[in-house]
């Protein structure tokens, strides 16, 4: 999509390599981070992240749903990536639906582990209501609206903003209920949970450029990329997912090297986004 | 069930005659030629505009005057309830092809023969009103494009319920079941480019919710050209002229 010339492309991997890129930044900085909680007020949770001319919109939806058979003891959790054709004309009609698709995986093996839901960010246990009859469905949805590289990251860091604002309202089950019936609730719309958000990764994306690699690349780098790695990881510095995307092969070294340098690059994204998500907080509550 | 209460207000506070408070921010999609966001009270809706550019499908290229698309999508969150199974539906389809007519009213498309307008829009919170509020949108992400345009379409919907014209219908009002009119004018030429209603009304009261739509247009208008004005503004500012 991306129309560069060869001087262009000259010009990106050689900043790369000099450690100064086209909009001055370092290899390893970031863009600025804007974070708006609370803009869709229909959901129970939402939020807004811009990084750079990359914005995207995070929401949270609760529903009371049946769990698992196989998981009696965990809700359940949806992550689904909508690129809107705002974004990019190439995204309209179906157009849209690779890159959704590959958002919404690589999201939902960063946030929510395996199929078993262990080594999940997000804490299934917390959403059951009664063991086996009733859990909180979560349907996360992610919309891009604008785009200019580094989406994953940036829808990352909308979930989590989206997932410290959403209240999950209380639910009182009527007593009474046995063997196969399924009990009655009534669901309080005045008391809400907070969530709890401290273990939720954030998701660091290392593009390959040449010789070197960078974080939070826009989309003219990312046209040049070999190959990218997207880690996500926690507030203890464990590792929650990895995925590699592009062609071109690593060495097994230069990956362990990444993972390395992302978990440092994490701490720093963690610490800007909570005081940015509690920022955001704070401004909406006064409004 | 009561949508007038004998005090003569409406479900959300409202006088019959009062519209949703309106917000329009420019140059909300840093990419794209020309954007706006437009919120009428809940409903919200993004348009972003690329073009005037070559055209993709040459065999839709038109050799006199511009080609104008239009594509109308609504977010998995933007309805109360989650929904399924957005992409292009009927209805979808069927308010597409609406805001693309009136867009197209008032372009100048031979000014830009076989080249391609795209507009965008993007549902974020639908409340009732969402036709109205895309094609506000997408007049305001047309002129910040800088597209030529005969004048601004502004669009605003009317009902009519427990006997009394409504300005502005919510989603609990839109689905009430009354009749409900929206209505597209070009405010500086006088002229009625979109006219749809359903449900059935008799001629005399039809003449009074029209016209009370085509006031709501009016004030949308005035707000509209504020907003764009504002926005001009800014711009010389940074050019520091």
């Amino acid at each position: 999509m991306v129309g560069l010339s060869i001087g262009e492309k000259h010009f990106i991997q050689g900043g790369i390599a000099q450690d100064l890129r086209s909009d001055g930044r370092k290899r390893l900085t970031t863009r600025p981070i804007y974070v708006e909680t609370g803009v869709i007020s229909q959901a129970n949770g939402s939020a807004r992240v811009r990084m750079g001319a990359t914005d995207v919109i995070a929401s949270v939806k609760a529903e009371l749903g049946r769990p698992n058979a196989l998981q009696p003891d965990k809700g359940k959790v949806v992550v689904n990536v909508d690129c809107s054709p705002t974004a990019a004309p190439m995204f309209e009609g179906r157009g849209g639906e690779e890159l959704s698709a590959e958002l919404s995986v690589a999201l939902q093996c960063c946030l929510l582990g395996g199929k078993s839901g262990s080594g999940a960010g997000i804490d299934l246990s917390s959403l059951v209501v009664v063991e086996g009859k009733i859990c909180w469905d979560l349907y996360i949805d992610g919309l891009v609206v604008s785009s200019d590289g580094n989406l994953l990251d940036a829808l990352g860091a909308a979930i989590k903003a989206a997932l410290s604002n959403t209240g999950i309202p209380k639910v009182n089950v009527a007593a009474g209920a046995s063997g196969d019936e399924q009990p009655e609730v009534d669901v309080s719309d005045e008391e809400f949970l907070q969530f709890d958000t401290s273990r939720v990764p954030v998701i660091v994306t290392l593009t390959k450029v040449g010789r070197h690699y960078i974080v939070d690349a826009t989309s003219e780098e990312e046209s040049q990329m070999s190959s990218a790695v997207s880690i996500s990881i926690n507030r203890q510095g464990h590792i929650c997912g990895l995925t590699k995307r592009g062609g071109a092969g690593l060495d097994p070294s230069i990956i362990l090297d990444m993972i390395s340098v992302a978990k440092t690059v994490s701490e720093q994204l963690i610490n800007t986004l909570d005081s940015h998500i509690a920022a955001a907080e704070a401004g909406e509550e006064e409004s | 069930m009561e949508y007038v209460s004998p005090e003569g207000l409406r479900l959300d506070g409202r006088r019959p005659m009062e519209m949703r408070q309106i917000r329009a921010e420019i140059g909300v999609v840093a990419k794209a030629d020309g954007s706006a966001l437009f919120e009428m009270g809940n409903t919200k809706v993004i348009a972003a505009v690329y073009g005037p550019r070559e055209v993709q499908n040459r065999s839709q290229q038109l050799n006199d005057s511009a080609l104008v698309r239009c594509e109308y999508t609504m977010a998995n969150f933007s309805t109360g309830d989650r929904m399924r199974k957005p992409k292009g539906d009927r209805r979808s389809t069927e308010i597409s092809l609406v805001i693309r007519q009136t867009m197209e009213a008032c372009i100048m498309t031979h000014l830009m023969p076989r080249s391609q307008i795209d507009i965008f829009v993007q549902v974020l919170q639908a409340d009732g009103g969402t036709r109205s509020a895309c094609i506000n949108a997408a007049s305001l992400a047309l002129a910040d494009a800088g597209i030529p345009m005969r004048d601004l379409v502004t669009s605003c919907s009317a009902g009519y319920l427990n006997s009394t014209p409504l300005l502005d219908l919510n989603y609990i009002e839109d689905s009430a079941g009354g009749a409900d009119v929206t209505l597209g004018i070009l405010p500086k030429l006088d002229k009625v480019t979109l006219l749809q209603m359903d449900a059935k009304l008799s001629v005399e009261t039809f003449e009074n919710v029209m016209q009370l739509a085509i006031e709501g247009c009016k004030a949308v208008a005035t707000y509209i050209r504020e907003v764009l004005l504002e926005n001009t503004k800014q711009l010389e500012y940074r050019r520091g002229i």
